[in-house]
């Protein structure tokens, strides 16, 4: 059995009704939900419907109310029909039989719409068990989706969900004392620590792993400070909170002693990991790679990057560095190796994060002038070839800027990047990097 | 005499494993593969030794070829990271979801050895190339120790050897140009570098040629607006 519905015509409904009562029932029920008309429904799933209802009606009496009905049935409009319905204080239904027990009532049992009952009664429907005989294409285009679903009810179809899935409370733990306040970082470490431990546990008794907490301080002058902690990968482990907790200790400033402190979970994530390959030499020391990588990334920030290109006109504007998604694995499906092509061989720009100024002796070469030697660092380097210019020109809109690039090579072999121009058409040379 | 000789050598190897050499001893390294043929037939036993450092003097193509050693680690199966401590790498010529592949922009020297420390002991890396922070003094000490523990071939760009088991220096020698129609230099496309390699009982060099790779030149955003105007004389 599912559902007990607890009806009574003397008790009161809407505000009036008598809040008491429903905690009282509680003592009995696991569920109870206060529904429409004064209804009241007791979750019967995985125990004895019969038995509840009879101590649902005791819990009632003992409130007064001697006068109750209780139907008990597989489903809530069957169950609701046998409590207002029934002609006993007690109907219990059996399963299956929800649909034949509600066929002989009239249709108003059903509280049809204002607009239905009417239609219904010029065709001339009167039981509930007359309109579940009809076909349901007859009734959704004589009478619409409304009707559609009374006639779901009349043939004990009911679909409403009484009783919703209550959200699963995250783990926490919180230690107060009010006979002195706490100002030593040290000593509340030594309580969070334990606190940390009692969390902690939780999340692995319930195969989750945290994603934030949220480090509560109740102080001396009544108030609160919270300060959420993320770390950068879901975890259980005590040890890695309680290393996060150290850091954010470290900044946060207290306005007085603290007399509580709570640890509470904020967002958890469940234990599922990536699928791995056990034919991949890296595959065992990935979790520790993982490892790795989130303690660098805890202690240093976004460090382990990868970049998004645009198509940015300056070169040193077109990369941005995104975080990189942590995940210990190595790339799952290698590329193979040609011995007579070495992958990615390639002397490539390597860019000086500001362009350096630099002083550069040039010489005409036809129409234009190509640098000769630059001084860096108070060293003269002769270049021997020098191609260019490379003209680049932009930001007209915004800030606005022209350069003349040239790959020159140095006496020592070195490629290097010089530019003249930059921003407000200036005319200064700059080393903006080097091929290696 | 020889069993005394070969138990002093022993003991050497057991309390300084970094001094005993690469190469003749009774103890052979692991090596990582750098991919290039030219270069791994004259490194000490084919390839960069793990549990040891290597210093590599910076340019010359030293950054060309320990990431195509990196590639070909990664390309074998197993997991390499670039430290780029002086932020010098330009987003275009890195190669995007290199799965085995990481590279790391630290803020700092420090927190670059911090990072090249804190990689290395997890294991998980054959090779790790740390440049622009170069270590010193005990520095050098802890990164080696980690070096050893993780089994990873630790490479520093930079110029102080000491406690170095492998030194290689590179230079560039010539470029093969594409010319302008005028004879100028328009583009550089291959350079030809030397490596030589050091270490104890061991001196080599090879020779080979580097592509040069260049990102797309974009003149301007607005292409309705005059370009290559060049500068004011």
């Amino acid at each position: 059995m599912s559902y007990v519905c607890l009806w009574s015509p003397s008790w009161p409904t809407g505000a009036d009704f008598p809040a008491d009562l429903v905690a009282g029932l509680l003592g009995v029920a696991p569920r109870v939900a206060v529904g429409e008309r004064g209804l009241i429904w007791g979750d019967a799933r995985g125990l004895h419907g019969g038995q509840l209802a009879e101590e649902m009606r005791r819990v009632a009496s003992d409130y007064g109310f001697d006068d109750t009905h209780a139907g008990v049935a597989m489903t809530p409009v069957a169950a609701e029909v046998a409590a207002t319905q029934g002609t006993t204080p007690l109907v219990v239904i059996k399963p299956g039989q929800d649909r034949a027990f509600i066929a002989p009532y009239p249709l108003h049992v059903l509280s049809p719409d204002e607009r239905l009952a009417p239609m219904l009664e010029g065709l001339g429907i009167e039981t509930c068990g007359a309109l579940a005989a009809l076909d349901a294409e007859a009734i959704e285009v004589r009478l619409g989706a409304d009707g559609v679903r009374l006639w779901q009810r009349a043939r004990a179809d009911d679909a409403r969900w009484l009783f919703r899935i209550p959200p699963r409370a995250l783990p926490q733990a919180s230690l107060e004392w009010v006979e002195y306040g706490l100002k030593d970082p040290e000593r509340m470490l030594f309580v969070i620590n334990s606190l940390a431990g009692t969390v902690c546990t939780a999340l692995v008794a319930r195969g989750e792993r945290a994603r934030e907490m949220a480090l509560v301080f109740a102080l001396g002058n009544r108030t609160q400070r919270t300060h959420v902690i993320r770390s950068s990968r879901p975890s259980a482990e005590q040890k890695r909170w309680m290393r996060l907790v150290r850091e954010a200790l470290d900044t946060i400033t207290l306005p007085d002693a603290v007399m509580g402190i709570t640890l509470r979970v904020e967002s958890v994530t469940g234990n599922d990991g990536a699928q791995g390959d056990l034919f991949d030499r890296g595959f065992a020391s990935a979790p520790a790679v993982e490892d790795a990588i989130i303690q660098l990334t805890d202690d240093q920030g976004d460090v382990v990057v990868t970049p998004e290109s645009s198509e940015h006109p300056l070169v040193e504007e077109r990369t941005t560095w995104k975080r990189r998604e942590t995940g210990g694995h190595p790339t799952s499906n290698p590329p193979t190796l040609q011995p007579s092509n070495p992958p990615a061989l390639n002397l490539t720009l390597q860019l000086l994060p500001t362009p350096k100024t630099v002083t550069v002796d040039t010489e005409p070469r036809r129409d234009h002038e190509v640098p000769v030697r630059y001084l860096d660092n108070n060293e003269w380097h002769d270049i021997v070839e020098a191609a260019g210019p490379d003209r680049v020109s932009g930001g007209h809109w915004a800030a606005s800027y022209s350069r003349e690039y040239f790959r020159c090579v140095r006496e020592d072999g070195m490629m290097v990047w010089l530019f003249r121009g930059g921003a407000q058409q200036t005319t200064d040379w700059f080393l903006h990097g080097w091929w290696d | 005499m020889s069993t005394s000789i070969a138990a002093l050598r022993a003991l050497i190897e057991q309390r300084f494993p970094d001094a005993t050499p690469l190469t003749g001893g009774s103890h052979i390294t692991e090596q990582v593969a750098t991919g290039i043929g030219a270069l791994d037939r004259a490194l000490p036993n084919g390839g960069l030794p793990r549990e040891r450092l290597s210093v590599w003097a910076p340019q010359g193509g030293a950054t060309a070829i320990l990431r195509a050693a990196c590639h070909s680690v990664v390309a074998n199966g197993e997991r390499s990271a670039w430290i780029d401590g002086d932020n010098t790498i330009a987003g275009t010529f890195w190669t995007r979801d290199e799965g085995g592949l990481y590279l790391i922009r630290p803020k700092s020297r420090l927190h670059a050895l911090r990072a090249a420390d804190e990689l290395l002991r997890s294991g998980g890396f054959s090779l790790l190339v740390l440049a622009g922070s170069e270590p010193q003094g005990t520095e050098t000490v802890r990164l080696t120790r980690a070096a050893r523990e993780g089994g990873s071939a630790l490479v520093s760009i930079g110029t102080s050897a000491s406690m170095a088991s492998l030194r290689l220096t590179s230079r560039l020698l010539r470029y093969r140009w594409r010319r302008t129609p005028f004879g100028d230099p328009a583009e550089a496309q291959e350079a030809t570098v030397r490596v030589d390699v050091k270490a104890i009982g061991w001196s080599a060099h090879t020779v080979f040629p580097i592509p040069v790779t260049y990102h797309e030149l974009r003149l301007s955003l607005e292409s309705e607006l005059a370009d290559r105007r060049g500068l004011p004389r």
